[in-house]
Formats: C-alpha cells, structure tokens, sequence
C-alpha cells in the first residue's frame, strides 16, 4: 500500500488539500492507539503501527515537494539513495558550479546587509518554485527521470534558503 | 530518511499475539498533574466533570516537596514546612533533575551521592542514613500520596493513570517520569501533553459550534514553559507545533527576586538557610504583587526588614525571562505556520499565568486577551482526568488527540554530525527507518548514539542513548546491511528494534539511557516498592497477631484467677500447660523481631491446651442454668457462690 492509498487519495501531484486534510483525520483518529483496549498489548502495538503508516503518509503527502519526491520514487528514482541506476541523478558539472557561485552570493548579501539578503532570499525562493513547477509538470508527462533531476536542483535551492533563514 | 513505509518490514516486533483478555477497569482511572511546585490528581469517572481530590484535610494542591528528615519520608505542607531548617534534606521542584544528567542539573542544594562509575550518569541525593534516591524515586513518593489519595476517594483500586508532562519534555524526561510511575506502583495509560489536558478541560471542542478552531495553549508552570498550538477538526484535536524550555518557569521568577532581596540585604555568600528563607519570602512577594502595587517584606536570617518591592522593580527582573516565553511562542506560531490573527483564542494554563506582566506579554504576542476562566493550578489535571476515563474504558464521548514529538530525533554519524530521522512538530505514532552497513568483514558489532534537539552537532544535543548492535553475520566489507527500526509511541517514548537485511538474523540491542535508569534498575525499583508494600502488610499482620494473642491471653488469666484452682475445672497437670503456654504467649508478643506465624503458632498453642478447661468452664454454666448471661458473668457468680461455701465448710458437695 504506498501513501496515497492509505490516505483514499488519487495518485498524482494535484491534491486537494481539504479532502486530504478530512480523510487523514478520519483515518488517524479512527486507528489511534488510545481507540483499542489499553490492555490488550497486541491490539496497541498494532494501532501504533497503522497509525504510525498513517501520519508518515500525511507528512509526505501534504507537503507539494516531498509529494513530488514521492511520486518520483515510486516511478523508480529514490532521492535518498545514491545508488547511481535507482538513487538521486548524478548532476552535470556546470550545475555543481552554479551552486557554488549562489553560495557565495549569500556570503556577499550577507556583509552587504539585511536589504540584500532578503533580494537574494526572495530570487532564491523563485527558483526553488519554478524547479518544483517544473517538476511537477514532468511528472504528468510521465518523466521520472526529467523530473528526478528538476526536484535535486530544487534540494540545493531549499538547502541555500535554510542557510540564508538560519543565520539572518 | 526513507518515505517508503512499510509496517510489514519496519516493525519486527516479538508479541505474544492472542489477544488478552479485557480487565478494563472503566471509572478507574485517574489524571495526575505531576508539577514542579505542586501536584494534583482528579477524577472524572464514568463520563463525569472532573474534580479534584481532596486529602483528610480538605486541601486538593500537594506541594511538589519530599522530606527525607528523620527516617520518615514526608511529602506536601508537612515537608515544605521543614524545608527552612533542613534545606539540604527537604527537596523540592525536583521535576527540574528528572530525566537529567549530573553535569545538567546545575546549582542546588543537595548533596549528591558518589556516582557507581566514571560513565554514571544518574542524579542521586544522598539524604543520609546511607539513602541516596533519584529524581524518580523522588517524585514516586509525591505520585504514591495522590494515588492513595484517589483510591481513598475512589473506595476501590485504580486501574491506571494518565500523567502529564510538560509538551516540551524529550525522551529521557518523559521516560524518567513513566518509571517514576512505574515505582509508585502505578499502571501509566499515558503521558499526556499539559497543553493538550488543558485543550481537553477547556472542553474547546464544545465552544463555538464545536466544528473547528485553532488555539494557542500558553502554559507557564513552576519549572517549565510551554506552547501548543492545536487545531480542532473534524472531533480531532491535532497539536499542530510546540514549542518551549522545559527548564524555566514561575521559579524563575522566585530566583530573579531572592537574588534582587539578598543584594539588598548586602549578603553575597547566602548559606543554604538564608537562600531558602530569601527564596520562600520572594515566592510570597510574587503572590502578593499579582494584585498589589508594592509589598513589604522581611529575611529575617539575612536581617533584611521593612524592604519595598514594587511591581515595576518585580516587572523589571522578571523581564529578560518573560521575553523568553515570547520568542518561543513567535518560533511555534511559524512551526504550526499559522499567524495570531489565525487564532480562535488563546488559553492560559499554569500557576505563573497569575502574574499580571505574562498576562499583558501575552495578550500582546497574540493580539487577544487570553481566556482564564478555569483555574489556571487545576486545568492539567481535569484533562488528564478526561483522557484516563477515557483510556480506563468508559463510554465517553470524546475528542481524539494526535500529539506531536516535541524536538526532533537523530543519530550520531562520522564526525559527530547529527542525521534527522524523525523532526520535531511530528504526529506521534511515528517511526523511521536507517541502514547501516559494516566497514570489515570481522565487524560483529556496532555502537550509535541517539540524540534529540535542534542543534547539528551531537555535542550540542541531548544524548539519550547509545545502542550497541551485536551478532552481525561475518560478510564482506559493506554487504552486510543492518536495518534500524525507531519508533516513537502516543507517549513520545522511544523504541529500537533492528535486523540484519542480508541474512534476516535478528540483532541483539543493548540500550543504555545516558540519564535514565536502565530497565534492570527501575525493575530493582519496582520490586523494592513492592517489598516495601510486602514489609507495611508484615507489620500490619504482626500488629494484629498482636491483639489477638492478647485477647486470648486475657480471657485465659482471666478465667484461671477466677476458677483456676477448683480442681474439677482444671487438673494440676493441665493447669501447668497452661501457665507454660501463657508465658510463651507472652514471649512471643514482646518478641519485637518475631513474626506474624510465630505470634499466631503461640496463640494457637494456648488456644489448644486451655481448650478442655473451657469446654468444662462452658458445662459448668449451662448446667447452673444460667444460660442468656455471659460466661463471664456466670463465673464470677459461680466464683463467688463457691467461694462463700468454701468458708462455710471444707465439705462442699462437688458439682458435676
């Protein structure tokens, strides 16, 4: 069972976020452990185990990139592995530097001011966006390996934007 | 962290599986608001309100203060009013040591017991007498007096109980205080959130319309300080984010003042007397600045007197620690990602509310005036009251509660960075996944180290265990593949299961809390309480031993005084087993290190060998047809009857 059944949700990107919402409660509460009789040990650790499933599934899904991730992994490319055929795509090189030169745009923004950081956070923001719009977009066209690549790029935004927050 | 999830895999958990029989008790639960300055326990049997219990006394708040003066444990008013003289004896707000480590505890009082060895972690008072008792023994003590407190009410055993604890609680906190349960004797249902009881008493559910909400639960107690931001939909209550310090609270304050008091007083080294002294009159200055402009007040051991406090100067001290509850509450609003103008109200919990300058603090963080409507000292404990209905197994209509982990959960990796599995504000039940492979083929085992916090490197997060994993099966170097299982229960408590992939060969796990007790100690602790339980039944036993061989000793010399020397009641040769038996009756009670089958062997001997002379004793009266008066009455008639013939004449016709 992946994550969009055990929530009654239609497997693709566009969800809507009330229906989900509605059913993940429905489904939660109904399995939680405090539902069963506290002594029968079994019956508890079974609860703990669905409604574990449950709000891991919720967690993914509600999120619109960890939704993509997950899509993407079902479509056979898991981002969290670095196995090369299956694992997170190898990037080319002139990403990796344009990596670089963000970062050090930061380093800049930052002895420049806190005007120039919020710039470089919003433009930074942009970016991530359109990776996931674009995505998304692979994605129902059926293009895992288009969109696998798109949503690593939008990891790198995300982990600049975490940077800039952390320490502005 | 994987996003695949399945239970199948992930939870290779042994269990018997039949399922077991129901005991459930419904109405026999109880909620217990373990506080740092004072605990409570309520009832709400059967679908009730809840209530709180009240002692002998009529007092419901225990304070939170155990005194190990003397070889007596005292626990509330008793206790704290000995703390002045006996300061490092007498211990309070131990809630702040629960779950923490010697290096962690900071400044306080009580002298510590020598740790076992270099790795011993585990805070222990040394209160003399060679005692020496954690933080958890500690607080069994306080949770033992509202559990006996309850049943008294009750009029029959509790099932369980649901505990609270502060939402901002980790692991090795929650854990300490379950087992802290545990020694008291009592089956812990949960561990509940003290926002979220205090969510479930204010029956937020049932107010404007009851269909949804959003609310921020502000929760300022002695020691600790949380905020909860909860979402009513759909009958659930789902905690969206918390935040807080699970070490600062309206104690806080006290120091801040007693500080402000003995510099004033121009005492710079205080002794642990006049800290206390200083300690107990802020605490009061406090209370009374809650609706006064300024107090006078007095440390007579720091010859401080007539000295003004007014709210401002009070404001002012209090400011740098007020302001810090205000920076979590804005970091939680962003967690739960909701802006203050989202909410449907803001509600106050704790004692520490009461004072007017969090109330203004907060009014303004949230842009509302907060709700206060149920007592601020009591509200935790009707929730918890509420949730262990519930879990007792009454039919009460409810709210579901999906609470989250507080601060998230990694593990240590190469260079001491921490690896997130689990992050904070996650719906609990939750549970994570890792892989980890062996480096040689002559690897068996493999150690790694748990932590919680926000922080990336391991040094700055709390540790809560190392788990050695051993039994890997000998592969070439990165083959063998060992999955590790975490899993976090409704109670936020965590569990380690793991196995080897390659081979599907189970591994063992050793866990060693850093802070906690290990499951062995808190067993040790467990059966100690209940061979205490074993030893109070003991005297209990021999005290009634006591009064019945007393009894039966009383009524045999009575009846040799009386009629002892007639010799057709009583030949010589019995009459001398008796006196034997007598005497032995009365070794036996001033045996003080006998036991309850000695005490009961005696009185039964002296029962046996005087048993034909009270057979004949009892003829003797039925015959005299006196019957409908008791033996003694027709003994000392008959005594008296015989008595005068005997001077009459020595020729008394004998009776038969």
């Amino acid at each position: 069972m992946d994550h969009f059944e055990r929530l009654g949700q239609p497997r693709q990107h566009a969800l809507d976020r009330d229906a989900l919402e509605t059913e993940y409660l429905a489904r939660a509460a109904k399995a939680h452990p405090d539902k069963v009789d506290q002594d029968d040990a079994s019956a508890k650790r079974a609860a703990m185990e669905t409604s574990a499933a449950i709000n891991e599934a919720y967690r993914t899904l509600r999120d619109p990139a960890k939704r993509a991730e997950y899509l993407v992994k079902l479509g056979g490319r898991d981002l969290d592995s670095s196995d090369p055929d299956v694992g997170a795509p190898k990037m080319p090189q002139a990403f990796l530097m344009e990596m670089i030169e963000h970062r050090e745009r930061v380093v800049d923004a930052r002895s420049a001011g806190a005007d120039a950081l919020d710039d470089l956070r919003e433009d930074v923001d942009g970016q991530q966006g359109d990776a996931l719009a674009e995505a998304v977009l692979a994605i129902a066209k059926g293009d895992t390996e288009a969109a696998s690549r798109h949503l690593v790029v939008r990891r790198y935004l995300q982990r600049l934007l975490d940077e800039i927050d952390d320490e502005g | 962290m994987s996003d695949d999830f399945d239970p199948g895999a992930l939870f290779q958990i042994e269990e018997p599986t039949a399922p077991a029989a129901s005991k459930r008790a419904p109405g026999r639960g109880i909620g217990i608001d373990l506080g740092t300055t004072h605990s409570l326990v309520a009832l709400a049997p059967h679908g009730e309100m809840p209530r709180e219990v009240k002692d002998a006394e009529g007092h419901d708040i225990l304070p939170s203060v155990v005194s190990y003066v003397g070889s007596e444990v005292v626990v509330g008013a008793r206790a704290r009013a000995a703390q002045v003289a006996n300061p490092t004896q007498v211990i309070s707000s131990v809630k702040r040591f629960m779950g923490r480590g010697r290096d962690e505890v900071g400044a306080h009082p009580y002298p510590m017991a020598a740790p076992k060895d270099e790795a011993d972690q585990v805070v222990r008072f040394d209160m003399g007498a060679e005692r020496a008792v954690t933080p958890m023994e500690v607080s069994a003590e306080i949770l033992r007096v509202l559990k006996d407190r309850a049943e008294a009410e009750l009029g029959e055993p509790i099932d369980g109980a649901v505990i609270t604890v502060p939402a901002y609680f980790d692991d090795a906190q929650r854990q300490a205080t379950k087992d802290a349960g545990r020694i008291a004797g009592l089956r812990v249902y949960r561990l509940l959130a003290e926002p979220t009881a205090a969510a479930l008493a204010y029956g937020l559910d049932q107010t404007e319309g009851g269909k949804q909400g959003l609310f921020a639960i502000y929760d300022l107690g002695g020691g600790t300080f949380d905020i909860s931001i909860l979402r009513l939909r759909e009958g659930v209550f789902q905690v969206l984010a918390t935040g807080g310090d699970s070490a600062l609270g309206g104690d806080d304050f006290d120091h801040a003042l007693a500080a402000h008091l003995l510099e004033a007083a121009a005492v710079s080294a205080p002794t642990a007397q006049q800290r206390e002294q200083a300690l107990a009159v802020a605490r009061s200055a406090k209370e009374s600045l809650s609706d006064a402009q300024t107090v006078s007040v007095e440390v007579p051991t720091c010859g401080l007197s007539g000295f003004e406090v007014t709210r401002e100067a009070f404001e002012t001290l209090i400011d740098p620690i007020v302001r810090r509850t205000v920076k979590a509450c804005r970091q939680t609003l962003k967690d739960a990602d909701v802006g203050p103008d989202d909410l449907n109200g803001v509600v106050l919990v704790g004692g520490s509310t009461r004072v007017p300058k969090v109330r203004a603090v907060v009014e303004k963080t949230f842009k509302r005036p907060p709700l206060c409507d149920l007592d601020p000292d009591r509200v935790v404990a009707y929730g918890a009251a509420i949730q262990a209905d519930i879990l007792s197994g009454s039919a009460r209509e409810g709210v579901t509660l999906l609470d989250v982990v507080p601060l998230s959960l990694g593990i240590e990796t190469m260079g001491g960075i921490v690896e997130q599995l689990i992050p904070r504000n996650a719906t609990i039940p939750i549970g994570a996944r890792q892989v980890f492979t062996n480096y040689s083929e002559q690897q068996t085992g493999m150690v790694f180290h748990v932590v919680q916090g926000e922080r990336e490197l391991a040094t700055d997060c709390r540790s809560l265990a190392k788990f050695e994993l051993r039994g890997i099966p000998q592969l070439p170097p990165s083959m063998a593949r060992i999955e590790v299982s975490f899993q976090l229960d409704a109670d936020a408590l965590l569990t380690v299961t793991a196995k080897e992939l390659m081979t599907g060969i189970k591994q063992t796990i050793e866990v060693k809390p850093t802070y906690g007790l290990d499951e062995a100690a808190v067993d040790a602790l467990v059966m100690e309480s209940l061979d205490n339980a074993e030893a109070d039944f003991e005297a209990r036993n021999l005290a009634e031993g006591r009064v019945e061989a007393g009894r039966v000793s009383l009524a045999v010399r009575t009846a040799l005084e009386e009629v002892g020397h007639l010799e057709n009641l009583l030949p010589a040769a019995e009459r001398e087993l008796i006196v034997a038996a007598l005497v032995a009756t009365d070794e036996a009670m001033a045996n003080a290190s006998g036991t309850p089958g000695e005490l009961k062997k005696a009185r039964e001997h002296l029962e046996t060998v005087s048993e034909a002379f009270a057979r004949r004793r009892m003829e003797r009266a039925l015959l005299s047809g006196m019957e409908g008066k008791s033996l003694g009455e027709i003994e000392s008639t008959l005594a008296a009857e015989e008595a005068l013939e005997e001077r009459r004449g020595s020729h008394t016709p004998q009776q038969t």
